[in-house]
């Protein structure tokens, strides 16, 4: 569908469904309810087919986490620590920072994390994650996501948009343009961050591409102003913002009645909604009003921006009927050195999430929106088993296996999906590339990957491309 | 010899054994069943042809289809076959039997020849498709309503329109047409003076004066500079995850000073394509081929330099595509194009003219500059001179000093030296020696601090002499200091060897199929210089009157701009699914309209803006509703919400903090804290003071990993990829940034300044409205707005802290501050109407 198209569908719907004709310009005495009848590119549209899960939370593990260190538990790795790697593994294969890998060939690292079954799933899960161990059976891990491209902002965009070059719509992009958003006072697609930095590859991980900047991810801070420009000039009154925005919308009406032109329409809803932000992103953001057993189960802090934060802000964007939040955590690049390492690094990292990510699960549960939100773990690709050697040994980006994990909406629970081979090098069994992971994610949400599209350039576009299938073994 | 020949004839007609198979006996007919239907004279999927041997032989887009005499290692062998890397062929129905495979393997073997006067039926790569047809200049429609017509253009319109049944709309009211026609043209709305001055003027071709001053204007050229740098994809920084700040603004103020000095279209190309390889190219010429350096740059650690090159050279070829041939060239990077005829082979064709640059920063030294640094440089030279004759150290002074050192000052030097001094003075090094003289004038100076060692020269003559060197190395310094560095910008370079190119299978740069020499596709027009073709010949092709696409692609995007929408709505496909244009005639029209100008495009934009067409009302028609909903035929014009850029301007250019400066390195306005958020390297946004502040919005600072946000929410093009046609959104964050943004405050202060500088009590109100939306209120407007400063005069003398946030700064001596804030916020309101950002 074309702008010019669903510009004219807005359209349509504001002179059939509002029943305003052109000649009965009453809106010069337009009510704030008149005004929120009107036409909103984000009213939410009905999926293709009936939608197991209402809403995704992502929590976006930005770096790349070991899954090695986390969760495919492979003993015969630790039993050839040190050993090279046999050659056919790696012949032909291409990495980040490849000099470390061609002068000598690269040696096999066990882990030195201690690993044990959890839950009836008897899910491996290692020592990193005690707390996130607690939920296993409520989560489908999948060991066998592969993905195409090696370095990080281009495997972040790759992940998120379906093409590692920039200019693609984000999948929190095509959600929302699929469905609209249930919240006439928030953004459809909100983004969150926590950790030391942003994610390489900045706005573009969460653009709209050739879609219309309507369904782009907002970003949400969670202390001071969340959202830009949120708060009214400095010293001025609810009371005087409110009377310059009732002068705009009279104004507006006046213009609207004179033209004809259905955009003016759309313009005064737009400003309504975007009084309403002015109030509901605040109190959303106000994380004081959640009782103390909800912030202690998270680890929150109130007014201390972290992961655990971000995770509770994201329960209560969903409850308030968000589309799609994304969480980015960043630090997750364990190549060896001071700064990032499998020791300490990894220690820091891993409690920051552990935590807050099982608190969400149960969070969720317990007030029953985990059957209809769709909760996602994962990073942009994951580590080699060899050893990457700087001032500490670390371990290299890898494509050919990676873990993530997917809870509720529709996602089988306590289900181990997928496998590697003895040394976690690639994935054998159950084999996932990510553009299943995007139909599948769309499917669960009522979206049928091949028919969400969007025309430009001559053709019509996917989020999957030309690829991409359902995978059904993940479905409850 | 005669030996040689005799084996080599034996061995051939050994080969040629009862058993081995014929080309046209036994081979042609089995392709002719299975596969010539895709790989024939018809279609020539993969750029395969299997119907002469001599075809098979070249082969197609994966290179040679055999190897002849080695069956095993023939590509078309291991297809039929399906074994490795190649597609399993044919991809559908049956399988070819195994017994014609082996009839085919045996011909191979035999060394795959065909008849010595093979026939090859030729093709002729050609296509119905309307865009791919030359242009022919169409006859200008008769019309009944002979008086609407201006120009050529508004036959076309009006044919149209009366075929249907449809009357034009009467044209827009003065002011309006007024505000129109300098928001098109400069992306500055007209000033209350300039509209009286326009009202005022009554003689014949009033209208066409203010055209001809605004194309005369400079603001013309950043105006549309902006929507070639769209296109550009233009932006002050690398890309992807660093993002490190680039210097590339000199290719931007380039395209304004040409489009200002309306540089025809073909040379625009030339330059821009390929200026460095003009003959005698300027400095100009080579800031112009910054075009395509506005590829991003990945700095991440780690990765692969060659794919990152491959990269960029892909979206050159895109670009080009997209910009001058509207063509989704870029489909056919991984395989033959679905809809359009261009193959695989033929994209990598494009991509050998873009794969020999060199990537450099070009050091812009001007004339004068070259002068200033000559003479600074000479400067530096004279004085160090001097230092050298006070600082000149010859063998005897050195020996002499090293004897004056007794054993026991010696033992004070560093363990180093020491073994140094005591080396025989005929036996050290040059190296050693030049330690030596450095730890000389080092003590020398050491001593004149701490009065310590004993030394061969007298200390008054020491001081002196320590107090001019000291003097002359401050001199040094500073000289060198004025010493003016040139800026830099981002150029193409070509490479005096070229690369090779080859067919990328897949797209995938390491997997090289058939390598490829620079070429046009086959349905176009063919190069004019066919010899060892470059970027320039490129260049030239495009614009050389013959190419079919160039200036229809180039008037319809200069169309859609005055009408929201193209003739041909899909601005940047004009291959087989596109849209048809709406006015096929009046495109054609409009492009040998264009050639016949010498491709001046400020006589395009001449011809559309005083056209009957662009100057009708732009209000919404109910009898047009149900007929042409989205008025593809023009019987109205169309309101349009302005451009990011725009919408900053018009805010500046009404409350008067506009500066007009022209072109410069981009500037930093303010911004709302936090939009680094989400960068991996937050960047650093100290928001100018002074004129700077004010400066139009398509000067401003883009960093592509976290581009200005009152940019990105209004629609800017994120400058990743090449932008031929902008959204227009509408959306309650366009509403928050012009209620709360830092910048809407400042104009909104100002204007109420000047408001209440420049205007009495009682036509301020008239006044504020004409400087924002440059009418003047209908009694409706006047009675909401007369309430409103009403109502905000009370409540803010109730409020007094209010009034003055409100105020701010900008508070005015004598005048009570109530009434000042009372009309900040009536010009908040007027910014934050929806027609002060239309263009009507």
């Amino acid at each position: 569908m074309t702008q010019d198209l669903l510009l004219e569908r807005t359209r349509r719907h504001f002179f059939h469904d509002c029943a305003v004709g052109l000649g009965a310009m009453a809106l010069a005495n337009l009510s704030h309810a008149d005004a929120m009848k009107l036409p909103n590119p984000l009213a939410p549209k009905p999926p293709h087919h009936p939608a197991r899960a209402k809403a995704v939370i992502y929590l976006f593990m930005a770096g790349g986490p070991s899954q090695l260190e986390l969760f495919d538990y492979k003993p015969k790795l630790n039993e050839l620590n040190g050993k090279p790697i046999p050659e056919e593994f790696i012949k032909g294969k291409r990495f980040a920072f490849m000099d470390s890998f061609t002068k000598n060939v690269p040696l096999l690292l066990g882990t030195r994390r201690k690993f044990k079954q959890y839950g009836q799933a008897g899910t491996w899960v290692s020592e990193c994650f005690p707390h996130l161990a607690t939920v296993v059976d409520e989560l489908a891990v999948v060991r066998s996501l592969q993905t195409n491209v090696f370095n990080h902002a281009p495997a972040k965009l790759f992940m998120n948009t379906g093409s590692a070059q920039a200019g693609r719509p984000s999948m929190g992009a095509w959600v929302t343009y699929g469905l609209g958003s249930e919240s006439d006072n928030l953004p459809g697609f909100v983004v969150l961050q926590s950790g030391p930095r942003g994610p390489r590859g900045g706005a573009p991980l969460y653009g709209s591409g050739f879609l219309p900047t309507t369904y782009q991810g907002v970003p949400f801070r969670s202390t001071g102003e969340p959202i830009l420009n949120l708060t009214r000039p400095n010293g001025l009154s609810n009371q005087r913002q409110r009377e310059v925005i009732d002068a705009v919308k009279d104004l507006n009406a006046v213009r609207l009645a004179d033209t004809g032109d259905p955009e003016i329409a759309t313009r005064i809803a737009s400003y309504e909604m975007a009084f309403r932000m002015q109030t509901s992103a605040p109190d959303l953001i106000d994380l004081a009003k959640e009782d103390r057993r909800t912030l202690d189960l998270y680890g929150a802090t109130p007014g201390k921006p972290s992961f655990a934060n971000n995770c509770l802000l994201a329960r209560r964007l969903v409850e308030r009927g968000v589309r799609f939040v994304q969480l980015y955590h960043t630090e997750w690049d364990h190549h060896g050195g001071p700064t990032e390492n499998l020791t300490t690094t990894l220690d820091r990292v891993t409690r920051e999430v552990d935590r807050p990510s099982m608190a969400l699960i149960r969070d969720l549960k317990q007030r029953g929106l985990l059957d209809s939100t769709l909760v996602i773990w994962g990073g942009e690709f994951g580590r080699t088993p060899m050893g990457e050697i700087r001032e500490t040994v670390g371990r290299n980006h890898h494509i050919d296996a990676m873990t993530v994990w997917l809870a509720g909406g529709g996602i089988k629970p306590g289900l181990n999906f997928g496998a590697t081979d003895e040394l976690g090098f690639t994935a054998v069994e159950d084999k996932m590339h990510v553009h299943d992971l995007h139909a599948t994610i769309l499917h669960l949400l009522g979206l049928e990957h091949t028919r969400l599209t969007f025309r430009f350039q001559g053709r019509e576009f996917r989020l999957t491309d030309v690829h991409g299938h359902v995978v059904k073994k993940l479905l409850a | 010899m005669r030996h040689l020949l005799l084996a080599a004839l034996l061995a051939l007609s050994g080969n040629r054994s009862s058993d081995a198979a014929d080309f046209v006996r036994d081979v042609q007919p089995i392709f002719a069943k299975h596969c010539v239907s895709c790989h024939g004279p018809e279609k020539q999927r993969a750029s395969l042809r299997l119907d002469s041997a001599r075809a098979i032989r070249n082969g197609g887009s994966s290179g040679p289809a055999v190897v002849a005499g080695k069956s095993g290692d023939s590509l078309l062998v291991q297809a039929m076959l399906g074994l490795g890397d190649a597609k399993p062929m044919p991809p559908k129905g049956e399988r070819v039997p195994a017994s014609e495979i082996e009839l085919v393997r045996q011909w191979i073997d035999a060394g795959a020849k065909g008849p010595a006067n093979e026939s090859i039926i030729t093709t002729q790569i050609g296509s119905e498709h309307w865009s791919f047809q030359p242009v022919v200049r169409p006859l200008v429609p008769e019309v009944k309503e002979v008086a609407w017509p201006s120009n050529g253009i508004d036959r076309f319109i009006l044919s149209r329109l009366e075929k249907e049944g449809i009357r034009p709309s009467p044209q827009a009211d003065a002011v309006t047409l007024l505000r129109r026609v300098h928001l098109d043209l400069t992306g500055i709305p007209p000033t209350p003076e300039e509209v009286a001055a326009f009202l005022a003027d009554q003689r014949p071709g009033a209208y066409e004066r203010v055209v001809d001053r605004l194309l005369a204007s400079p603001q013309f050229g950043e105006r549309w500079a902006r929507h070639w740098l769209d296109q550009a994809r233009y932006a002050d920084s690398n890309g992807y995850s660093i993002d490190a700040a680039r210097s590339i603004w000199k290719y931007r103020d380039w395209v304004i000073a040409a489009l200002n000095a309306d540089l025809s279209f073909r040379q625009f190309t030339l330059e821009q394509l390929a200026g460095d390889l003009l003959p005698g190219a300027t400095l100009e010429q080579r800031i112009a081929t910054g075009f395509h350096r506005n590829t991003q740059i990945n700095e991440e650690g780690g990765i692969d330099v060659e794919q990152f090159r491959v990269e960029a050279v892909v979206d050159r070829v895109n670009t080009t595509g997209a910009v001058w041939l509207g063509l989704t060239i870029a489909c056919a990077q991984c395989h033959d194009h679905k809809f359009d005829p261009i193959s695989q082979k033929e994209y990598y064709q494009l991509y050998a003219f873009f794969n020999n640059s060199d990537d450099p920063k070009l050091e812009l030294v001007t004339p004068e500059l070259k002068q200033k640094r000559t003479a600074l440089q000479a400067e530096v030279q004279r004085l160090e001179q001097q230092l050298f004759a006070i600082e000149r150290l010859n063998q005897e002074t050195l020996d002499r000093w090293v004897n004056s050192l007794s054993p026991e000052v010696r033992l004070e030097f560093p363990q180093r030296l020491q073994t140094i001094l005591n080396l025989p003075p005929n036996g050290r090094n040059a190296k050693q020696v030049a330690e030596l003289m450095a730890a000389y004038r080092n003590l020398d100076r050491l001593r004149h601090v701490t009065g310590s060692f004993a030394g061969p020269l007298q200390t008054l003559g020491q001081l002196h002499l320590y107090r001019t060197r000291l003097n002359l190395e401050r001199s040094i310094a500073a000289t060198k200091r004025k010493i003016p560095s040139a800026e830099t910008t981002l150029v193409l370079n070509e490479r005096a060897m070229p690369r090779p190119a080859f067919v990328q299978i897949a797209g995938d740069f390491l997997r090289r199929g058939a390598e490829v020499k620079p070429d046009v596709p086959a349905v176009l027009p063919p190069l004019t210089v066919q010899k060892k073709p470059n970027r320039l010949d490129l260049a030239e092709w495009l614009v050389n009157g013959r190419n079919p696409l160039t200036g229809r692609v180039l008037v319809n995007r200069l169309w859609q701009v005055y009408f929201g929408v193209g003739l041909v709505e899909t601005e940047n496909d004009f291959g087989t699914q596109g849209t048809k244009p709406t006015h096929p005639d009046l495109l054609d029209w409009l492009a040998d309209e264009l050639v016949r100008q010498d491709w001046s495009l400020k006589a395009i934009h001449r011809l559309i803006v005083t056209s009957s067409v662009y100057k009708q009302s732009s209000h919404a028609r109910p009898d047009l509703r149900t007929v042409d909903p989205r008025n593809l035929l023009l019987a109205r014009q169309n309101r349009l919400r302005l451009e990011a850029e725009v919408v900053r301007d018009v805010a500046l250019a009404s409350s008067g903090l506009l500066t007009r400066r022209i072109g410069g390195p981009s500037v930093f306005p303010p911004q709302p804290d936090g939009v680094y958020s989400l960068t991996q390297v937050p960047k650093n946004w100290v928001a100018d003071v002074g004129p700077n502040r004010y400066r139009r919005g398509l000067y401003t600072y883009f960093w592509r990993s976290a581009p200005h946000p009152s940019l990105t929410v209004f629609d800017a093009p994120d400058a990743t990829a090449t932008c031929t046609r902008r959204n227009r959104s509408n959306t309650p964050l366009q509403a928050l940034t012009l209620l709360n943004d830092t910048a809407y405050l400042e104009c909104a202060q100002s204007l109420a300044v000047r408001l209440l500088r420049e205007s009495d009590t009682t036509d301020r109100l008239s006044r504020a409205m004409q400087l924002t939306v440059s009418r003047l209120p209908n009694p409706r407007e006047q009675s909401l707005l007369g309430q409103l400063l009403d109502r905000q005069r009370r409540a803010l003398a109730e409020h007094p802290a209010e009034a003055q946030a409100l105020v701010g700064t900008t508070a005015l001596a004598g005048v009570d501050p109530a009434e000042q804030a009372a009309w900040v916020q009536l010009a908040r309101v007027l910014l934050n109407l929806d027609e002060f950002i239309t263009r009507e």
